[in-house]
């Protein structure tokens, strides 16, 4: 292959610059949908409220492994803290999703700026 | 022909495979189509990569700029999510990123076997992503990382607080992995679905023609399960980089 003509390149990069910044401008960075957000939340409080179940199921076997018969009120307590954990997840995803969509917001401003 | 939907998500032994290939305490292991397609999916998408940028290009070739386009991509990606010191965990959100994306693309092939719509994969995958979590929590903060635990309240309530926080932590692998599980899993058996009323209208004699309607839902869902594959990858990455952009500085969230 025969090296490529330095005029030629420059001029590409430049053109390419030019349609690279006009796409910038022109594409807002889109929220994620409607339904991706319902999906997160809905896994978020699940993982909590199952997580939280779960321990404290383990907890209370691991307790009658060793004669103490717990069995099910570590499981109660660690399911309600749980769902407290779930919805903390959810709040946070909440949070994350804002900072997100205006972190897009600000990136856009700042290159249609230039 | 079977129409039960599930079916394509059954693990088991591929063709002449039928023998495990060890035992480990007792427990046989087999080579089944999972561990095919993973196989597949490793080697396709590391040979791509690598022969893509082989010319090394000053104006890339096709195959060149999809390469270059992703490491782009995930590169922004990690820079956005946690600032410089992130990019270190670059070649593990990449590899991650690249093999949730083919594996979820591979699997809309019909007839193949989709890696992500095994819990075993995904919980696995979010259990090591949540392990690196920990480890460089630990080794950037030492024993200062589990302020991460404790947010800022009276103390009274930090009895609450700190164990609701840390099942909000390890629960997160759970998190993870259902949400790109059970995408993959739904999108998979709606497919499977609407494949069976083709059928079963198609040799309902005179209502055949009828089958067309379903036909062409699939084609409209199998647009949206390749922007779910996309989007379930990118997803997963970015969730690592949220974890781990915490790990690194220690976000007291409240």
């Amino acid at each position: 292959m025969a090296a490529p003509d330095p005029d030629r390149l420059n001029d590409l990069g430049k053109r390419l610059d030019q349609f690279q910044t006009k796409q910038a401008a022109g594409q807002r960075r889109r929220a994620p949908s409607q339904s991706q957000i319902g999906f997160r939340f809905a896994t978020e409080l699940f993982a909590g409220v199952v997580g939280g179940g779960g321990i404290g199921w383990g907890l209370d076997w691991l307790c009658g492994h060793f004669g103490f018969h717990t069995r099910p009120v570590l499981m109660i307590v660690f399911f309600v803290l749980g769902t407290a954990a779930g919805i903390r997840n959810v709040m946070r995803a909440a949070k994350e999703i804002n900072a997100e969509i205006a972190a897009g917001g600000r990136e856009n401003g700042k290159e249609s700026g230039s | 022909m079977n129409l039960n939907p599930m079916e394509q998500f059954a693990v088991k032994p591929i063709l002449g495979m039928d023998k495990p290939l060890l035992t480990i305490a007792g427990h046989p292991i087999y080579f089944t189509n999972q561990a095919l397609l993973m196989v597949i999916v490793a080697i396709a998408s590391a040979l791509f990569l690598t022969l893509a940028v082989k010319p090394n290009r000053l104006v890339p070739t096709r195959g060149q700029s999809m390469a270059e386009m992703s490491y782009e991509f995930v590169a922004n990606m990690i820079h956005s999510a946690t600032g410089e010191d992130g990019l270190k965990f670059f070649p593990f959100i990449f590899t991650l990123f690249i093999f949730v994306l083919c594996s979820n693309f591979f699997g809309m092939v019909p007839g193949s076997f989709t890696v992500t719509s095994q819990i075993a994969v995904t919980f696995a995958l979010a259990c090591l992503v949540i392990l690196l979590v920990i480890v460089t929590g630990f080794m950037k903060h030492g024993i200062g990382f589990l302020k991460l635990f404790v947010p800022h309240a009276p103390w009274y309530l930090l009895i609450l607080l700190v164990p609701i926080e840390l099942i909000s932590f390890f629960t997160r692998p759970i998190s993870l992995s259902v949400r790109l599980f059970a995408n993959m899993l739904a999108g998979h058996t709606m497919l499977a679905v609407f494949g069976g009323f083709v059928v079963a209208l198609g040799t309902a004699g005179s209502l055949a023609p009828l089958a067309i309607a379903p036909m062409l839902l699939i084609v409209a869902i199998m647009l949206l399960e390749l922007l779910v594959a996309f989007l379930q990858a990118y997803v997963f990455a970015i969730l690592t980089c949220i974890y781990l952009n915490e790990a690194l500085h220690l976000h007291d969230h409240h």
